[in-house]
C-alpha cells in the first residue's frame, strides 16, 4: 500500500487560473521526497490536496489517496490524523495563547482524553527540544522556536506522514541546521516542498520537480539536482553542495533515509 | 517589538501573581464596585481601597513608576470629562469624587492586567460558562493583535521613510492606505489560519 | 458578565483641557488613545441598565452566531477584532489638536453580519478593558451598548436600508460610508445620555460636546470604512458577501427592541421638547437651568435664533447627516471606478 497515491489531479482556483495540470505522484511509506520548483509552480497547492483542504468543495473523490484511504468528506478526520501538514508561516498555525495549548490542540480535536493529551504534548515537546516551553506565549518566541512548536503540534497527533511547506524559509542558518537534524530523526513518510536545495540533498532520497502545475521530473535527488540544465530550465539552480564532488571522500554525502 | 505593551509584567513572580486568576478577577470586580458605590460626600472613605491597592502593588513587585505612568496616561481623559462639572455650581465635589473614583478604578484594572496573563483569564471565562465561540474569538484576537500591530508598525515606518511631508492630507491618506493594507493582509491570514485549524481536526 | 464598557469621550475634553495635552505626537503613537468611559463616571442604576441591555443583545448575537455562523469565518472574526484593536491605535487629525480614531463597528458588521459585528466589537472592548484598563470594568456594559450594540446594529440597519436604495458597488460604498458616520454619532449620543443619566455630566454639556466632535470623527470613520470596503471589493470580493441565512424575525425584533430601549431610556428624556426636557433634568439634578445653557462648551455651534446648545446640536446633526449622505456619493465616485471602466 502506498503512503500517497495521486492520480491525474487537476485543479483550478476559484478565479479560473489553472494551478495543477494532470499531476500523478506516488510515495512509498517512510520515503522522504523533496518537492522543488519555482514560485507559482503549484507545490503548495498540491500539498493542500494531500489532507483535503483543497478542493474547497469535495464532491466524491479527488484522485488522492493516503495509506489506501481515498480523500473524501467522510475520511477527512481520519486522514487529518494521519497526515501532519506544516504550513509556511508559523504565525498562521500557532493560534493558541500558549505553547502547551497549541500543541494540545490537535489531540484535543481528535477527542483524546485529558491524560492522553498531556502525555502526547509532553512527548512532542521533548522530541522537538522544547521541554519547559509549555507556558510561553507564541509571540515571544524566535522564528526557529515557533517552527519547532508547530512541528510539535503536529507530532502530538502521531502522524504517519509529514508534509512540510517551506519549513526553512524563515529560519536563520542555525535554525535550518536544527530543523534538518530534527527531521532526520523522525520516522515517517516525509514530503518537503522547499526552495532550500541543500536541505533536499541532505534529507531526501528522491526529488520531484514541478513547474507550471505539472511534474516535470521525478528521480533520485543527486542525479536530478546535479543536472544543471534541468535545474536552470525550471527556475532552480544546482545546489552548492553538489557543485564539487571529490572521488576520495564521501562528498556529497549520500542522503539518509529517516 | 513592544509586543508586551499590554501586559508587560503579567509574567513576573510574586505572591499576587501566583493567586488564581479567578480570585484576582473577582477581587478586582469587588473593589471597583465598592469604589464606585462610595457616595461623593465621604471622601475619606476612599482611602481604604487606596491602601489595599497600594499594598497589592507593593507585593506584586511591579515597578511603581510603570504603574504611575499608566495611570497618568488616562488622566487627561478623566480630568476632561470630570472637569465639565466645574462649570456648574457645587460641581467641585462631584469633580473630586469622580476623579478619585476613576483613578482608583484605573489602578485596580492596571494591577489586574499586569498580574494575570490573558490566557488565565480566558480559562476563567471558559469555566464560568462563556460560550466557546466567544472564547475562540477572544483567544484569536489576543494572539494576533501583536502580529497586526507589528505589521502596522512596519508599514507605517516604510511609508514614513518615503514621505517627507508633514502635510495633513498626505498623512491622512498614507495612514488610510496602511489601514486598508493591514486589513487585506489580516483577512488573508485568517484564511490560512482556518486551513491550519482544519488541518489539525477543527470543525 | 459585562462590566461597564467605555464610551468614547475624546475631544469633549478639549473644551476644558489645554491643547498641549493632545499634541501631534499622539498621532500614530504606539499606545491607543483612551476613549472609553472609565469607571467612576456612571452611577449604579446606569451600570445596571446598560449591563442588562448589553447582555440581552449579546446573548441574542451569540445565539445567532452559534447557530448559523460558518466555521470558515471564525478566524476572520478573531482577526477582524485584532484589526479593529490595532486600527484604533491610528489617530487622524480632526481639528487642530484633536484627533479621532476608527471605531470599526460598521466595518465589522458589514464583513461578518450584525451578529458577528456585535461579537467582534465586544471582544475588542473586553480586551481593552481587561488588558489595557481602557474602559472600566463596571462601565463595560455601557461601552458595549454604545460601541458593540448600537454601533454595529444601528449602523448595519442604516447600511442595509441605504444599500437597498442604491444597489451595486457604488451603492455599497455610499451605504457603508454613511452608516459608519451614523454609527459614530449614535454611539456618542448614547454615551452622552448615559453620562447625563448618571448625573456625572449634564446633558446640555455632554450632548453638544460629544455629538459635535463625533460628527467630525465620524467623517474619518466613514472614509476609512469606505476605503477598506472598496479595497476589499476590488481585491477579495468574496469577503463582502457574508452569506449568512437571515437570522429570523425574532432576532431582528430583539435587536430593534434593545436599540429602542437604549435610546428611549438614555436619550429621549433629554431630547423631548427642548425647554421642558432641560427643565426636568435641571430640577432632578438640582441646579440652575440657565447655568447649564450658558456654560455649554462649543457655543459657537449655536444656530442664531435657537436657544440651547443642545437644540442647536440636534439641528446640526440633522444637517450634518444630510451633508454626509451627499458626501458619500462623492466618496463612492472616487473609490469605485465608473461602469465603463469596470472589466
Amino acid at each position: 500500500m502506498k503512503a500517497l497515491a495521486i492520480r491525474h489531479l487537476s485543479y483550478r482556483y476559484p478565479d479560473g487560473t489553472a494551478a495543477l495540470d494532470d499531476v500523478s505522484l506516488s510515495v512509498e511509506e517512510n520515503e522522504c521526497i523533496g518537492l522543488i520548483g519555482p514560485n507559482g509552480s503549484g507545490k503548495s497547492t498540491l500539498l493542500l490536496h494531500v489532507n483535503g483542504i483543497l478542493p474547497e468543495r469535495t464532491q466524491g473523490e479527488s484522485g488522492v489517496s493516503v495509506f489506501g484511504m481515498a480523500v473524501c468528506p467522510e475520511t477527512l478526520p481520519a486522514i487529518r490524523r494521519t497526515v501532519g501538514l506544516l504550513f509556511q508561516d508559523p504565525d498562521d498555525q500557532l493560534f493558541c495563547p500558549t505553547v502547551y495549548e497549541d500543541v494540545a490542540f490537535g489531540p484535543q480535536q481528535f477527542g483524546e482524553s485529558g491524560d492522553a493529551v498531556r502525555s502526547a504534548v509532553m512527548e512532542a515537546l521533548e522530541r522537538t527540544g522544547l521541554k519547559g516551553f509549555g507556558a510561553r506565549s507564541p509571540h515571544h518566541l524566535s522564528g526557529g522556536e515557533k517552527q519547532r512548536v508547530c512541528l510539535a503540534g503536529i507530532l502530538a497527533c502521531r502522524p504517519r506522514m509529514l508534509v512540510l511547506d517551506e519549513p526553512t524559509s524563515d529560519l536563520d542558518p542555525r535554525g535550518k541546521r536544527e530543523l534538518a537534524a530534527l527531521l532526520q530523526r523522525l520516522t515517517a513518510t516525509k514530503i518537503i516542498a522547499t526552495h532550500d536545495l541543500e536541505l533536499v540533498v541532505k534529507l531526501c532520497s528522491r526529488a520531484v520537480v514541478m513547474d507550471g502545475g505539472r511534474i516535470v521530473a521525478d528521480g533520485p535527488t543527486v542525479e536530478l539536482l546535479s543536472n544543471e540544465e534541468l535545474m536552470v530550465k525550471h527556475g532552480l539552480e544546482k545546489p552548492h553542495i553538489l557543485q564539487h564532488s571529490h572521488p576520495h571522500t564521501n562528498y556529497p554525502l549520500s542522503p539518509d533515509h529517516g | 517589538m513592544r509586543h508586551d505593551f499590554l501586559d508587560r509584567y503579567s509574567r513576573l513572580s510574586s505572591p499576587i501573581h501566583r493567586l488564581p486568576a479567578g480570585v484576582k478577577l473577582g477581587t478586582a470586580l469587588g473593589l471597583v464596585l465598592t469604589i464606585v458605590m462610595i457616595p461623593p460626600g465621604a471622601l475619606w472613605v476612599f482611602s481604604l481601597p487606596a491602601v489595599v491597592l497600594l499594598a497589592t502593588a507593593a507585593i506584586s513587585r511591579i515597578p511603581l513608576a510603570f504603574l504611575v505612568r499608566r495611570i497618568l496616561f488616562f488622566e487627561p481623559l478623566v480630568l476632561g470629562i470630570a472637569a465639565l462639572n466645574l462649570l456648574r455650581p457645587g460641581g467641585g465635589r462631584i469633580f473630586l469624587a469622580v476623579l478619585i473614583k476613576s483613578t482608583l478604578s484605573l489602578f485596580t484594572m492596571i494591577l489586574l492586567a499586569n498580574t494575570t496573563p490573558f490566557h488565565a483569564l480566558l480559562r476563567v471565562f471558559r469555566s464560568a460558562g462563556v460560550p466557546p465561540l466567544f472564547i475562540t474569538v477572544l483567544a484569536l484576537m489576543y494572539r494576533y493583535l501583536f502580529v497586526l500591530v507589528d505589521e502596522a508598525e512596519r508599514m507605517t515606518r516604510a511609508r514614513s521613510s518615503r514621505t517627507f511631508d508633514r502635510n495633513g492630507a498626505r498623512l491622512w491618506r498614507s495612514t488610510a492606505s496602511v489601514i486598508v493594507q493591514l486589513f487585506l493582509r489580516s483577512s488573508e491570514r485568517a484564511e490560512r489560519i482556518f486551513a491550519a485549524m482544519t488541518a489539525r481536526g477543527w470543525k | 458578565m459585562f462590566r461597564p464598557g467605555n464610551t468614547r469621550n475624546p475631544p469633549a475634553t478639549l473644551a476644558v483641557i489645554p491643547f498641549f495635552l493632545y499634541d501631534e505626537s499622539r498621532l500614530n503613537s504606539s499606545f491607543p488613545v483612551p476613549v472609553h468611559i472609565p469607571d467612576g463616571f456612571l452611577d449604579t442604576k446606569t451600570v445596571v441598565a446598560t449591563g442588562i441591555l448589553s447582555a440581552v443583545a449579546l446573548s441574542g448575537a451569540l445565539r445567532q452566531a452559534q447557530r448559523s455562523f460558518p466555521a470558515k469565518k471564525v478566524p476572520l472574526m478573531g482577526l477582524t477584532a485584532a484589526f479593529v484593536f490595532a486600527a484604533q491605535m491610528f489617530n487622524f487629525p480632526v481639528l487642530a489638536g484633536t484627533s479621532g480614531h476608527l471605531m470599526g463597528a460598521v466595518l465589522a458588521a458589514v464583513l461578518l453580519g450584525p451578529a458577528g459585528g456585535v461579537l467582534v466589537m465586544t471582544s475588542v472592548l473586553v480586551v481593552q478593558a481587561l488588558l489595557f484598563a481602557d474602559g472600566g470594568l463596571l462601565a463595560l456594559g455601557a461601552n458595549i451598548l454604545n460601541m458593540a450594540v448600537a454601533g454595529p446594529l444601528g449602523g448595519y440597519a442604516i447600511f442595509a436600508a441605504v444599500r437597498r436604495l442604491f444597489p451595486g458597488q457604488r451603492g455599497t460604498v455610499i451605504a457603508v460610508a454613511f452608516a459608519a458616520w451614523c454609527s459614530t454619532v449614535l454611539a456618542s449620543v448614547l454615551c452622552a445620555g448615559e453620562l447625563a443619566w448618571s448625573g456625572t455630566v449634564p446633558w446640555s454639556a455632554a450632548f453638544p460636546a460629544m455629538a459635535n466632535v463625533h460628527m467630525l470623527i465620524g467623517l474619518g470613520e466613514g472614509v476609512i470604512t469606505a476605503m477598506v470596503v472598496a479595497g476589499l471589493a476590488r481585491v477579495r470580493p468574496e469577503f463582502l458577501g457574508n452569506g449568512q441565512p437571515d437570522p429570523g424575525r425574532w432576532t431582528h425584533v430583539l435587536y430593534a427592541l434593545t436599540l429602542i430601549l437604549a435610546f428611549g431610556v438614555f436619550v429621549s428624556p433629554f431630547a423631548s421638547p427642548w425647554p421642558d426636557g432641560l427643565e426636568r433634568v435641571a430640577s432632578t439634578l438640582g441646579f440652575d437651568q440657565r447655568a447649564l445653557v450658558s456654560s455649554a462648551p462649543l457655543a459657537d455651534y449655536q444656530v442664531p435664533g435657537v436657544g440651547s446648545a443642545a437644540a442647536a446640536t440636534a439641528i446640526a446633526a440633522a444637517l450634518g447627516g444630510i451633508i454626509v449622505f451627499l458626501l458619500s456619493f462623492l466618496l463612492a465616485r472616487l473609490l469605485v471606478p465608473g461602469p465603463s471602466r469596470r472589466s
